[in-house]
């Protein structure tokens, strides 16, 4: 490698240690579907970068955040194609996800000692379609807002605490601007912090554990 | 009590500590205030618009705080008189429209269906469509909404 990243490596030394990631036996009959998750993880990557950006013109108010979409569209320099992005590439995502959870269970790599990564995986997808059903509400127009107003009743139907759920989610009895900055609170904070974590624990024990060798 | 053990039972309350700031999280999370619903009449429409027959979907608005919320109700002329209907679905709350052909009231989001004074006859509603205090007084129609 290159003199500044020898310079860097000597004090941070993340060299060796990567080398062994890196450089790790592999099963013998790997093909392109075991690509699946890594695609999810690049378009996970694409989203919260496209994401960034479009925090940087998104205004999370009742008033403003329909005005600041059509903005984001309309006046923003590319701003057409951050926001394409990041609505393809969080669709995409969930595909892959399925995709990549069908390979998994094709080639049965759930099994032990296994069965932990497959139960994070599951909480990726969680997270995953928490991440798209609050994004869904950001928009601000009549269709992000019946979405989430038939999406949160469900909450309501749950018997005994149905109620008090409601109001959690929503912030009250009704959708609106309170729910708003909740759902984008979980959408750009404590989501991605989530999945974060749980991508790390996810990664870590695909290391430790190897790919499966399949069936 | 040696070291060791102590240190183990300081941690372990500190974990403990933080499972307890997670449950405050929680009650920091849910809604300070809920308003308490109240009824209230409003002025909607004049007695002369009033169906004939049928059904009329009547669009009005009221005053709530500083703002104008436009809303909207289904006055049905039925056996009884005239009755007002919330168009709210009793499924998961969207919106029903008047299908005039068919004769019904038809939720757009997961095909609930009502026949003309509300009563569910097909789909997943598990109830009829709720009935608003319906007024006439001096040629003018107040609905009852709640706020």
């Amino acid at each position: 490698m290159g003199k500044i990243f020898d310079w860097i490596d000597s004090r941070f030394g993340v060299k060796e240690p990567h080398r062994r990631f890196l450089q790790r036996p592999l099963p013998e009959k790997l093909n392109y579907s075991y690509c699946l998750g890594g695609a999810a993880f690049t378009l996970f990557l694409m989203s919260v970068v496209t994401g960034l950006l479009l925090s940087i013109y998104y205004v999370p108010s009742e008033t403003e955040a329909y005005k600041s979409v059509i903005r984001i569209n309309e006046e923003v320099r590319l701003g057409w194609l951050v926001r394409s992005t990041h609505k393809w590439s969080a669709n995409l995502l969930i595909i892959f996800i399925i995709l990549h959870t069908i390979r998994v269970f094709i080639t049965g790599s759930y099994r032990p000692p296994r069965e932990l990564n497959w139960i994070a995986g599951v909480f990726t997808f969680i997270f995953a379609m928490a991440s798209g059903f609050t994004g869904y509400l950001l928009p601000w127009d009549q269709k992000a807002y019946w979405a989430t107003v038939v999406g949160t009743s469900m909450a309501g139907t749950v018997p005994f605490i149905g109620n008090a759920l409601l109001y959690f989610v929503r912030g009250g009895p009704e959708v609106n601007g309170t729910t708003l900055i909740r759902f984008y609170s979980m959408h750009v904070l404590w989501i991605p912090v989530m999945m974060f974590i749980i991508l790390c624990a996810h990664f870590h024990m695909v290391k430790k554990q190897g790919i499966s060798g399949g069936l | 009590m040696n070291r060791r053990d102590f240190l183990k039972r300081i941690i372990k309350s500190a974990l403990a500590l933080l499972g307890l700031s997670f449950l405050l999280s929680l009650i920091y999370i849910y809604p300070a205030k809920i308003k308490k619903k109240g009824m209230k009449l409003v002025h909607a429409f004049d007695e002369e618009e009033l169906p004939r027959r049928g059904v009329k979907r009547v669009d009005f608005s009221y005053e709530y705080g500083n703002r104008t919320i436009n809303t909207l109700a289904f006055i049905v002329m039925a056996k009884e008189g005239f009755i007002a209907l919330s168009p709210v679905c009793s499924h998961l709350g969207c919106l029903v429209n008047w299908d005039r052909n068919k004769g019904e009231f038809l939720c757009p989001c997961h095909g609930g269906r009502y026949d003309m004074e509300g009563r569910v006859i097909g789909g997943p509603p598990p109830a009829p469509l709720t009935r608003l205090p319906l007024e006439i007084k001096e040629g003018k129609v107040f609905i009852g909404i709640k706020v």
